[in-house]
């Protein structure tokens, strides 16, 4: 039996020309009246001729490209053109498919593909009918079509109805009948939330007989906040989450878990769509972030993350090739995810069957290459930044006091017995230095940014040095994250400079610190390699640190600071730590510096000097000379070092200070400068073209090749673009991915996948319709989940008619719902919540995989989680790229490294193996079984009653309940049991509970 | 071929039947015939063939191997010490390795002087394949390997180079070899994982994910299989007395066909409670398949089961489970190495203590299956490859050890179809880089895929828009070390 591409145009017209007609069973299909480039050529010339004769120059044979119109009617070498409109004899196309010799023949043996004569009769038709050309369809923007009347009694009200009762009609095959009550209220609870319903849940919809049950259910399954869970985690295999980075280590990605925890938000606060993809290419660009709801904190900047959810290696040999890997990965992704496009292929050489040439993916790489990977306190609320606002309005008041104080002193000081001469900074002799940043003088922060509330957005200057109540040194001016706190994170950068000489030195002060020189965005430093490219901050006293960086000249590198370092590249805060620099400087060879004198100071001018001082200090402003000389008018006591009169004022920081909460850390992105990106030859670093590619857009896209005017990366430009209602893709892409959960599989069954090599929506009218209105709507998930779930075609029973079963064994007209396998997270989560272990709690850390004997290897963590995951839903256990959880791997949950829209649904007798011997399994089966024999109120047929209803989500029926009770009395006697013990003999209950477990229902919607 | 044109096959449903009822598999081999291939499988598309994925599958050729041995020797064993005797090494030993040729930069970027070989090399069997003395059992057995000296990796990390010795390419997430090998051709045995890994201790850098089955359907991802009481994970049956597994194995079936009564066919379903039979007769047979009473004390000889080192045992023990295991018809097995007191074969410092305890505890373990293979006429069929992910440099990294080398390093092929006695490649004076015959990782696996009978640009499978290939676009079958 096979689905044929075409049909003879029926009285649906146009509508059958892209469907599925009733097949001949002789199995020799006719030609259709109308032959359509695009729904019946293009798929034959991709599949058997474009790698030679399509977009990539590359490799093009002959001078022969097919896929444009233009050129496959010009003349060839030979003199004939491979198409000549209306004239199949003259087409030497055809001539090369039929020709028996081996030289002539198309395509060539070698390629080991043979064209279906059938392919070859509807490429004459075509060429017969003028050989038109029409783009791919999906490059093309949705128009909304009308939805077809239908001839039934009664029309569906539902959109998606009555187009797919329209091609059933066409088709002449009658829908399936309703599913019963129960089982849709079973199939709806787990599509909407991954969860059973409760065995309450089923009785009151059961017990619901008003028009509106079903509409009501649905609205209650969208609002709750498992909802977001279910959903959140469909997204997850979109964008290959994990929790580390697998390779060799499986180093952690930091505060993944915030973006899962940001993702079951967003589902559950129905996020449009648009806003959605925004947040996750370009959230930390916005204008106006979105705030959380409850605390405040920044939420769109939590959708970047989305980039750092790739592999990483540990201490690759290459930067360059390490870095194109990582980009690579996120391009791949970014491409498949948003618009169905497999931008990666175009890596090497233009895409081989898609209108992307190698342009497209290097003006985005240029886009990711001009992001910086950024470490973030992503728990700053509005709250906390008044916290710190609170902590600098102290440290002014404490200025106000001791400097009114020292102003006072100097009043009333005569004649000053000193003679003071103040130091000014010392700088490099040589100009052949590089200074990377002075802090020393000038308030901002020569270009270097500061993020997060630790830093000032300027430098400091004179912060005050306490022994107890003695006042032992004013700080000379730097940029420091411990004038604020040390309980405060944040992070300070260089802008990215090329390496050109041999040395940076830094002159640094800090603890339980260190400085950072990022190289190629390589973050993960760590011996052997890479062990010279962060020094260990540990002492209060400034001082050089020298890092020795010849051997990457020419490469793009910035430095980074935090209170805090990496330990196997988890961040480690300690409550101590800070860090603060007063330069950086780049040069070769020596180093020679100089200062120039300052003039001594005494008498008048001395105190005139110093109450400047004093004022300047008062302001933040006081310069290097200036505090320098208030130090030493301290150290000769003509202004007091005793400052137990801001006692109090201290105190009330201290106290304020110990309010500040822990702050949670997240890689997430951050603007580089924008640079433009060379095309790697042949996909090898080592080749770059002369040229860049401006970052820009799609080319086959909506204004793809304007170069964006956005100063840096141009993500946000790029996300613009995405989402774009003109955009032919992003919103078709999305409602595919709802359908494909709804439905168990794709309209476009390729989901990640919308190009030529993708597969045709059988239903395209209703694709272009739903893709329409979801933009209308606002790009709400939700709305489009509940149309969908309120179609007949969602609650029809999913035994196949008899019409269907011979005309459209895939089911690809919907007649019936299709018989599903839940997930590996569902599987698991229904055990758990019929056993009554789940623990709903929402949100947090991740709990640790339990790890049993067989998953040994590198990376391996010191302990195993428990082996009931603390209850906890499947979405909150660790994903460990190199110690997944083989329960999970064995029902298909997909190894995170790329975009895997769709998974596989395999049958393999390691899943049987699972359900009746793994100790998981077991262990809830036992703790079902104890719960049921602490039901002593009930009698065994009642419990039996009970556990169908919370398994199977249906009444069981009398045979079932008599097949149970001889079951447990089977059961019972091998245990040597006496029919009255066995009720309340937790093992023969557990063994029921198991056997529950074990059946094909359990662990399929029917 | 388009790619929403289903498969010709027969229905699963034919096909269960057809299993139940005990129809062999030469026939189902037949019958299936090249099922597998003309069809291009979708991603998320059930294939023809979900329900019975392991039914052996005809090759596109005649196969001269039935099965594969893949002998992992984990970290990299170094060449110039083993297989690939260098002279001028012993000449220039201590010297400036600068002074002599371009040094790429390595893993610990810690470079010594260039370091001769601690072992002598003496020349074997009628080929004359010199062999250090680190390998005394194998050397014996030199007329049936074919040694390729010209192998070129293209990662010095270990994980990269792992994840691309395993699956074609160097980062997580695709299919493994054995995966593609059994999506290929399924296996002969459905009462065994077609895939077995026979895991000696130490998981590769890059976990388990070396013998995963990336976007190929899970049925045929590696099962690793280890010692001890239970040798496979969730194969023993929890119950005590197995009438208990029995009762619960007839109310689930009884409860089963009701299902199937009331929803009428349904393939998916049907093909999981064929899978439930499938796993009873694995439950049976994975202890008879570990129970090694039957083996006579020369056999385990052979293996080093009676050796004082607990290593060699240890690795005696995975080399005989993986004869069994090709007895049985399994189609791919994999052995990792045991746990010695040095780190795998990663020997960045202590070569000599680090290399002898390796090569201890495989050496005569390797030989006595080679050995045993050939007495039972099983080598014939069988291909076995010995291989790492790459190479060690011929210069010192700090004063006793090697590091990394991507740019040659040597393995063997011995069994089925390969001509023994064959030393193909060649290395520079030095052991460093490949100077003639260069072979990757893609040659190796093509030639593999060759002697299975399958055709490496054939054996596709399309995910992300792409038909992908365990050869990616790349492999030449090494047709001189072929019989």
């Amino acid at each position: 039996m096979r689905s044929p591409r075409f049909s003879p145009l029926s009285a649906a017209g146009l509508l059958a020309l892209f469907g599925l007609a009733a097949c001949s069973p002789s199995g020799r299909d006719a030609l259709p009246d109308v032959v359509d480039f695009d729904a019946h050529i293009q798929p034959i010339l991709s599949d058997n001729c474009y790698v030679c004769h399509g977009p990539d120059v590359s490799t093009r044979e002959a001078g022969l490209r097919l896929d444009l119109r233009d050129s496959a009617l010009v003349a060839l070498e030979s003199g004939a053109a491979a198409v000549v409109p209306g004239d199949p004899e003259a087409s030497e196309l055809l001539r090369r498919l039929r020709s028996d010799d081996p030289e002539e023949r198309m395509p060539p043996p070698e390629v080991k593909k043979v064209l279906d004569p059938q392919d070859i009769a509807l490429l004459e038709r075509w060429i017969e009918q003028g050989a038109e050309y029409r783009p791919h369809w999906a490059l093309v923007p949705p128009e909304k079509p009308e939805p077809p009347r239908v001839r039934r009694l009664v029309t569906p009200e539902n959109p998606v109805d009555r187009f797919i009762e329209a091609r059933l009609i066409d088709a002449g095959i009658p829908p399936a009948p309703n599913a019963s009550k129960t089982s849709l209220l079973r199939r709806l609870s787990f599509v909407l939330t991954g969860l059973p319903p409760s065995p309450e849940g089923l009785e009151a919809f059961l017990a619901d007989s008003s028009p509106d049950a079903y509409e009501h259910l649905v609205d209650r399954l969208l609002a709750s906040p498992h909802f977001g869970e279910r959903w959140a985690r469909h997204w997850m295999d979109v964008v290959r989450y994990a929790d580390t980075k697998g390779h060799e280590f499986d180093y952690p990605v930091v505060g993944a878990w915030t973006y899962r925890d940001y993702l079951i938000r967003a589902f559950n606060q129905d996020l449009p769509y648009d806003r959605f993809v925004m947040e996750h290419l370009a959230g930390d660009l916005l204008e106006e972030p979105r705030q959380n709801v409850e605390e405040g904190y920044d939420e769109s900047v939590i959708g970047t993350l989305f980039y750092a959810l790739g592999e990483g290696t540990h201490s690759p040999v290459d930067l360059q090739i390490d870095e194109a890997g990582r980009i690579d990965n996120v391009i791949d992704v970014t491409g498949k995810a948003f618009m169905g496009l497999t931008v990666a292929c175009a890596r090497c050489h233009d895409h081989k069957f898609d209108p992307i040439p190698t342009t497209d993916y290097y003006s985005l790489y240029g886009i990711v290459k001009s992001t910086r990977w950024a470490l973030r306190d992503v728990r700053v609320t509005p709250n906390l930044v008044r916290q710190a606002e609170a902590l600098d309005q102290s440290d002014q008041d404490l200025r106000a006091a001791l400097g009114r104080q020292w102003l006072a002193e100097l009043e009333a000081l005569d004649e000053p017995p000193a003679t003071l001469r103040p130091e000014r900074p010392l700088a490099p002799a040589d100009t052949g230095v590089t200074v990377l940043a002075d802090f020393r003088t000038g308030t901002d922060l020569d270009g270097w940014r500061a993020d997060g509330l630790a830093f000032r957005p300027s430098t400091v200057s004179g912060v005050p040095v306490f022994d107890g109540d003695r006042l032992t040194a004013l700080q000379l001016p730097r940029v420091s994250s411990a004038a604020r706190s040390h309980r405060l994170f944040g992070t300070l950068r260089s802008p990215t400079f090329t390496i050109d000489a041999d040395h940076i030195t830094v002159q640094a002060a800090g603890r339980h610190a260190r400085v950072r020189l990022i190289i190629d965005n390589f973050q993960l430093i760590q011996y052997p390699i890479y062990g010279g490219l962060e020094q260990a901050l540990d002492d209060s006293t400034m001082q050089e640190y020298t890092f020795d960086i010849g051997r990457w000249k020419g490469r793009p590198a910035y430095l980074e600071l935090f209170p805090g370092y990496f330990s196997s590249q988890k961040p480690v805060l300690k409550d101590s730590a800070y860090v603060e620099v007063e330069y950086a400087w780049m040069y070769s060879g020596d180093l020679p510096r100089r200062t120039e004198p300052a003039a001594s100071l005494s008498g008048k001018e001395l105190t005139g000097a110093l109450a400047g001082a004093v004022r300047g200090w008062m302001a933040g402003e006081a310069s290097y000379e200036a505090v320098s000389l208030l130090n030493d008018a301290l150290d000769a006591g003509l202004i007091s070092a005793d400052v137990a009169a801001v006692a109090a004022d201290r105190a009330l920081r201290a106290e304020r200070e110990a309010k500040l909460p822990a702050p949670v850390l997240a890689m997430t992105m951050l603007d580089d400068i924008g640079v433009d990106q060379p095309v790697f030859v042949r996909g090898n670093v080592v080749t770059p073209s002369e040229e860049t590619v401006p970052r820009r857009f799609m080319h086959a896209l909506q204004r793809g090749d304007a170069p964006f005017e956005e100063a840096g990366s141009g993500r946000r430009s790029f996300a613009s673009a995405v989402i774009d209602p003109a955009n032919p893709l992003t919103a078709r892409v999305m409602v595919n991915r709802i359908w494909h959960h709804v439905f168990g599989k794709g309209l476009v069954e390729t989901v990640d996948n919308f190009g030529l090599q993708g597969a045709r929506p059988e239903h395209r009218e209703l694709l272009d319709y739903l893709a329409v209105r979801f933009v209308e709507e606002g790009w709400s998930v939700k709305a489009m989940v509940r149309l969908l779930v309120n179609s007949e075609a969602f609650q029809r029973s999913t035994a196949p008619v008899d019409e269907a079963i011979e005309q459209d064994p895939q089911n690809r007209l919907w007649h019936s719902y299709p018989v599903r396998r839940l997930e590996a997270e569902a599987i698991r989560d229904a055990m758990l919540s019929v056993s009554g272990r789940l623990d709903p709690t929402m949100y947090g850390e991740p709990v640790p995989v339990y790890l049993s004997d067989f998953m040994t290897g590198r990376g391996r963590p010191g302990d195993s989680g428990p082996l009931d995951g603390d209850g906890r839903r499947s979405i909150y256990l660790s994903l460990r790229r190199n110690f997944l959880s083989p329960f999970m791997l064995v029902f298909d949950m997909p190894i995170p490294f790329s975009t895997f829209g769709s998974r596989n649904t395999s049958n393999v007798p390691a899943q049987s193996l699972a359900l009746l011997n793994d100790p998981f399994v077991a262990q809830q089966a036992e703790v079902w079984g104890r719960r049921i024999v602490a039901l002593k109120e009930l009698d065994a047929p009642s419990r039996i009653r009970l556990m169908y209803t919370s398994a199977l989500s249906r009444e069981a029926t009398a045979g079932e309940v008599d097949a149970a009770l001889a079951f447990l009395d089977e059961q019972a006697t091998l245990y040597g049991l006496e029919p009255a013990s066995a009720a309340n003999d937790t093992r023969v209950w557990r063994d029921f509970a198991h056997t529950l477990f074990n059946l094909k229902e359990f662990i399929h919607l029917v | 071929m388009n790619p929403h044109r289903p498969c010709h096959a027969m229905s699963r449903r034919e096909m269960l039947a057809m299993c139940r009822n005990g129809f062999g598999s030469v026939a189902l081999m037949s019958l299936l015939g090249s099922a597998a291939f003309g069809c291009r499988v979708v991603s998320g598309e059930a294939t023809a063939l979900a329900g019975m994925p392991m039914a052996p599958r005809r090759a596109n050729f005649i196969p001269r191997a039935r099965s594969v041995i893949f002998l992992y020797m984990d970290g990299g064993v170094s060449q110039v010490d083993s297989f690939d005797p260098k002279p001028r090494l012993d000449r220039e030993h201590g010297q400036n390795p600068y002074a002599k040729f371009k040094v790429d930069n390595t893993q610990f970027d810690d470079i010594g002087t260039i370091l001769k070989s601690p072992w002598a090399f003496r020349n074997y069997g009628e080929c004359g394949m010199p062999v250090s003395d680190l390998f005394p059992y194998m050397a014996t057995c030199a007329d049936d390997l074919a040694l390729v000296r010209s192998m070129v990796s293209q990662f010095p990390e270990h994980t990269n180079a792992n994840y691309f010795l395993h699956t074609g390419i160097g980062i997580q997430g695709r299919p493994s070899m054995g995966a593609w090998v059994t999506y290929g051709l399924g296996s002969e045995n459905q009462d065994l994982p077609g895939y077995v890994v026979i895991d000696g201790g130490l998981v590769p850098p890059g976990g388990l994910d070396n013998f995963n089955s990336g976007f190929l359907p899970a049925a045929y991802q590696g099962s690793v299989f280890r010692a001890g009481d239970t040798p496979l994970a969730n194969v023993l049956p929890l119950e005590g007395d197995p009438r208990l597994q029995s009762n619960k194995r007839a109310l689930m079936e009884q409860m089963d066909e009701g299902l199937l009564g009331k929803i009428g066919p349904a393939d998916q379903i049907e093909s999981s409670i064929a899978n439930y039979e499938l796993a009873f007769r694995m439950q049976a047979s994975v202890p008879e398949l570990t129970d090694l009473s039957a083996e006579s004390a020369a056999t385990r000889r052979l293996y080093g089961l009676y050796s004082d080192d607990p290593h060699t045992r240890s690795y005696g023990m995975q080399c005989l489970l993986a004869r069994r295991l090709v007895e049985r018809g399994v189609r791919f097995i994999e052995l990792t190495c045991p746990r010695v007191a040095a780190d795998r074969w990663d020997q960045h410092a202590g070569l000599i203590d680090g290399h002898e305890r390796n090569a201890h505890a495989v050496d005569q373990p390797i030989a006595g299956l080679l050995n045993d293979l050939k007495a039972r006429g099983l080598l014939d069929q069988t291909l076995v490859v010995w291989a790492g992910e790459f190479g060690r440099t011929p210069f010192a990294q700090g004063s006793d050890g090697r590091d990394h080398n991507p740019s040659a390093f040597s393995i063997w092929l011995a069994g089925a179809g390969i001509r023994g006695g064959t030393i193909y490649g060649e290395t520079d004076e030095y052991g460093y880089r490949v100077v003639d015959k260069p072979t990757t990782i893609h040659d190796l696996h093509a030639t593999m895929l060759h002697l299975l009978g399958l055709d490496h640009e054939r054996l596709t499978y399309r995910f992300g828009g792409r038909d992908i290939r365990l050869t990616d676009v790349h492999g030449h079958i090494v047709q001189d070390i072929l019989a």
